[in-house]
């Protein structure tokens, strides 16, 4: 084939529309998307903090899409072409540094954002998103208003759940912070709280939990236990100070299968995440076992009812003493070592 | 005296000049985010190194300020070498460098504020898109008038891909940064994906590919000092190219809720890239054969040959990642920006500088201030661009596979930071490449010893 100018010339022009005309206007015309059924428009400040969003490069660390083989945050729905009606830029994404943000909305309460975008290592210790206080507080206010956008529909009703359990939490919570404990652990379901932490809180089980705490708990509940990690100023109620629960086992014995039921659940309302998603049931064991031991000074490890021993546990005494009602004990020195 | 633009190759030369500054530049900010995503606090609250901010600047710095001024300068000077003639207005070709180098500046200046569109390599403000627009039409024009008044008639390989590549992007350029929308340079829900992801891959595809295909096949005949190999291999390259990878830009979001027709033609066509992929290297290599040595010792023909290996390795990776099996693996993590750099640095960057010090003497008639010094950067350039390789491709597998057994990102998240410091680490070695290159040029610019090149007769086809 000869290649004169007029071939290569008109001819690379040619193959390209041909292609485009494929790729682009065929789409164009024949792409007639209807909104999905959790579709709806933003709000004036949604929008705004969209534009943040887009210009502030969110999207090189965050997707805008759930797949089938998703398992974190949002997968309770897959991504529709509906979802993106309006949107523009669309901004599916190609990179997850942090997790997908497209079903963000209501997977926690505005405080948690703020105490987030502030500095992400408030809330996740590890995290490697920036800090967004130099934006303003005007600009964190309409970003949280996105992110609490994102999901649509969906996230509106978890919003609202937030919002809801948001106010109840406070009503306890401005009285005192026995009777806040006290309504806490009411709302847990009656099969988890007469339940030991089944299993022994060896040296090795301690280690993990102190780790996992490291890595996801410390921010908010310190390195002490005491409530008053970095995120603490901007949160509404303050994480949790651990030793109260010396006042507040269960029959006076057991806190284990409380802790468990907590730390997988977490407490919507409160900056208090699940952790489901992140910890599967050894490691959250260990974490509460972590907990009880460092902070509380008891563990209801291994007492009983106890049923078949797990094959592959040691042999070990629990030698904990509970503390009285009042959250005191005879013994200081309980660890039993 | 004569004022630059009237002098000949002049605007070739600040070309290569802003490509060898906007490498250094680039990398600089490849590095601020490389940092960042191993100590986040690194640079805290400081807007303008922020990670969203300073990565838009690597990347549009790297490919737009680097690895594209560098080819179009080695073109500027090749097209008309190979034509027998002078690039039919100089002036004008100062036009584009200036229009074009003012769209790479708005980079670090516009992103730092958080002026930016957002997407994905189509962020440039609207302004700097129409630089672009600009200098792309202008280079069109002028290579389209060079080609017409030429004084060889015959047309080489290296001039359609130079030529083509504006005519090209003069479309694609404004279609994929819908530029008719100045306020967010975007179309709404899922066909603003769609477009920019034909337009995000017309870019290497159609900008990248072409410049550094072109670049080697002007490059490699000339130091092997033997014709081209086969003008049929160069044809089928050159067509399969554009009717190809026109096609594939779905293959960047073939997990998203896009039409399925869409996906299968992205998936068939990044398949049957092989084609011109496989033509090109065939041809480049069996014209260098019982020449290798020739051109290994060449310190520019050694860039070129690696870059076209490095092209080998990216496009077999490419066609396999683009295999939905394979995706759900390598998707959205660091995998493909292991992808990413053995691509545009690899491929294209490592042929881009081996024409560059192959032309350079040629321009300035100079002979290279310290070839040693070629050789020092292509050993620190290989050496940090494999590990990043080795680095990121492991890193992206621990996510990858982590995320498909149900961990949570912020579960992987706990294992990166060994890699994403070796990566830091690696990038010092592309950064103090880029120190070694940007001294060698302006010291052979400036204190060369002068010569008159030897007559290498331009490269031609058996026909
Ligand atoms: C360097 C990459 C990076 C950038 C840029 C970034 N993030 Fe993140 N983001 C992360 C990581 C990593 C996490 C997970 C750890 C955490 O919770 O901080 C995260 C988490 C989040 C979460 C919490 C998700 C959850 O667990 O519920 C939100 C919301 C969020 N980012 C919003 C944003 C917004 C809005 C921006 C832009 C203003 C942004 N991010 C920019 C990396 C990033
Ligand atoms: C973003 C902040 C935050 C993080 C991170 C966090 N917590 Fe909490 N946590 C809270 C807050 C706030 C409360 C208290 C809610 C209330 O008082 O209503 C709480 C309460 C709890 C409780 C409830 C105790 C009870 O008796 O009901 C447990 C247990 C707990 N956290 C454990 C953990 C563990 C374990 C981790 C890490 C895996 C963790 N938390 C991480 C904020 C946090
Ligand atoms: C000339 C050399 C280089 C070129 C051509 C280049 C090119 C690129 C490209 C195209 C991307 C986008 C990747 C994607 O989105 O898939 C990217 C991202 C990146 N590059 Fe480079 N790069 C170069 C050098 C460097 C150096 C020296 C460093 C570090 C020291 C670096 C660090 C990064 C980082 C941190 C990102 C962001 C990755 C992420 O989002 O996780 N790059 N680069
Ligand atoms: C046969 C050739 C090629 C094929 C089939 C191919 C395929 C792919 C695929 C499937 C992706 C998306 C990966 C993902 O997000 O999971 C990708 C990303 C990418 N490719 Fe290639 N590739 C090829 C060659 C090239 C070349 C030659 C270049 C550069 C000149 C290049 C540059 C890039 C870049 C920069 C990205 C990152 C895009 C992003 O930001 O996500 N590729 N490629």
């Amino acid at each position: 084939m000869k290649m004169t100018p007029a071939i290569v010339i008109i001819g690379s022009i040619m193959a390209f529309w041909a292609s485009m005309s494929v790729m682009v206007i065929m789409p164009a015309i024949t792409l007639k998307v209807e909104p999905s059924e959790i579709w709806r428009p933003m709000t004036a400040e949604e929008q705004e903090g969209y534009r943040l969003y887009v210009r502030n490069g969110c999207s090189y660390c965050h997707s805008q899409f759930i797949r089938v083989m998703d398992w974190d945050l949002g997968a309770e729905r897959i991504a529709q072409a509906g979802d993106y009606v309006d949107r523009g830029p669309d901004l599916m994404g190609s990179k997850r540094t942090g997790p997908d943000l497209s079903q963000e909305g209501g997977e926690h309460p505005d405080d948690w954002h703020l105490a987030h975008f502030t500095n992400p290592r408030n809330t996740s210790p590890i995290s490697v998103m920036p800090s967004f206080a130099f934006l303003g507080a005007d600009s964190i206010r309409k970003l949280t208003a996105f992110v609490q956008f994102e999901g649509m529909l969906m996230a509106d009703q978890r919003v609202e759940r937030q919002r809801h359990w948001k106010e109840a939490a406070l009503q306890t919570y401005g009285k005192d912070l026995d009777s806040h404990v006290q309504w806490l652990h009411a709302m847990v379901p009656e099969v988890w709280r007469p339940m030991p932490n089944p299993y022994p809180a060896l040296e090795a089980d301690l280690a993990r939990g102190r780790k996992i705490y490291q890595q996801f708990c410390i921010g908010c509940h310190g390195p002490v236990g005491d409530g008053r990690g970095q995120a603490a100023g901007f949160l509404n109620p303050m994480p949790l100070n651990f030793t109260v629960l010396r006042r507040h086992l269960v029959d006076n014995r057991y806190i284990g299968g409380l802790l468990y039921y907590q730390i997988m659940n977490g407490i919507t309302g409160t900056a208090m995440p699940y952790f489901k998603k992140s910890l599967e049931s050894e490691k959250i064991w260990d974490v509460a076992n972590y907990l009880a031991v460092s902070f509380i000074g008891y563990s209801d490890a291994n007492i009983e009812p106890t049923g078949i021993d797990a094959s592959y546990e040691p042999r070990w005494q629990n030698r904990f003493q509970a503390p009285d009602g009042q959250g005191l004990s005879d013994e200081r020195d309980s660890v039993g070592r | 005296m004569l004022t630059p633009a009237q002098k000949t190759n002049s605007a070739a030369l600040a070309f290569l000049a802003a490509g060898s500054i906007w490498l250094l530049v680039g990398t600089l900010y490849g590095l601020v985010s490389a940092i960042q995503l191993v100590a986040p606090e690194f640079f805290n609250n400081i807007a303008w190194l922020m990670f969203g901010r300073s990565r838009p600047v690597h990347v549009n710095t790297v490919i737009y300020g680097f690895v594209i001024n560098m080819l179009i300068g080695c073109g500027l000077y090749y097209m008309p070498a190979l034509l027998k003639c002078r690039l039919w207005s100089e002036t004008m070709a100062w036009w584009s460098f200036v229009l074009w180098n003012l769209a790479v500046i708005s980079g670090p200046v516009s992103f730092a504020y958080g002026y930016s569109q957002g997407r994905e390599y189509a962020e440039y403000i609207w302004s700097a898109d129409l630089a672009i627009t600009g200098a792309v039409v202008l280079l069109a024009i002028n290579s389209v008038m060079t080609i017409l008044n030429r004084k060889e008639n015959f047309l080489y390989v290296a001039v359609w891909y130079f030529v083509a590549t504006f005519l090209w992007t003069g479309f694609s350029y404004p279609l994929g940064n819908v530029i008719w929308h100045p306020s967010t340079g975007a179309m709404t829900g899922l066909l603003d994906s769609i477009i920019l992801w034909f337009y995000a891959h017309n870019l290497p595809g159609l900008v990248l590919t072409p410049l550094a295909t072109g670049a080697a096949y002007y490059v490699i005949p000339r130091v092997a000092r033997t014709p081209l190999y086969s003008h049929t291999l160069s044809v089928i390259g050159f067509w399969t190219l554009v009717a190809f990878y026109t096609h594939i830009g779905g293959h960047h979001i073939i997990q998203a809720p896009i039409p399925s027709w869409m996906r299968n033609i992205a998936v068939v066509h990044s398949m049957v890239m092989a084609v011109p992929v496989f033509t090109v290297l065939a041809n480049l290599w069996l014209t260098m054969r019982g020449a290798g040595g020739r051109v290994l010792a060449d310190p520019a023909g050694r860039f070129v040959v690696a870059g076209s290996i490095w092209y080998l390795i990216t496009s077999i990776q490419g066609s396999a990642q683009s295999m939905p099996e394979l995706q759900r693996v390598t998707h959205l993590n660091n995998w493909t920006i292991g992808h990413s750099h053995i691509a545009v640095l690899g491929f294209v960057g490592f042929i881009a500088l081996g024409c560059m010090w192959h032309v350079l003497p040629l321009i300035v008639r100079r002979r290279i201030y310290a070839p040693r010094l070629i050789n020092m950067q292509f050993g620190l350039l290989t050496t940090g661009l494999t590990g990043f390789f080795v680095v990121l491709t492991a890193a992206g597998l621990i996510e990858g596979h982590g995320w498909y057994n149900g961990e949570t990102v912020y579960r992987t998240l706990a294992e990166m930071p060994t890699y994403m410091g070796l990566r830091a680490a690696f990038g010092m070695s592309i950064i103090a490449a880029a120190v070694v290159g940007l001294y060698n040029f302006c010291m052979t610019v400036w204190r060369g010893e002068p010569f008159t090149p030897e007559y290498v007769v331009e490269p031609e086809e058996d026909l």
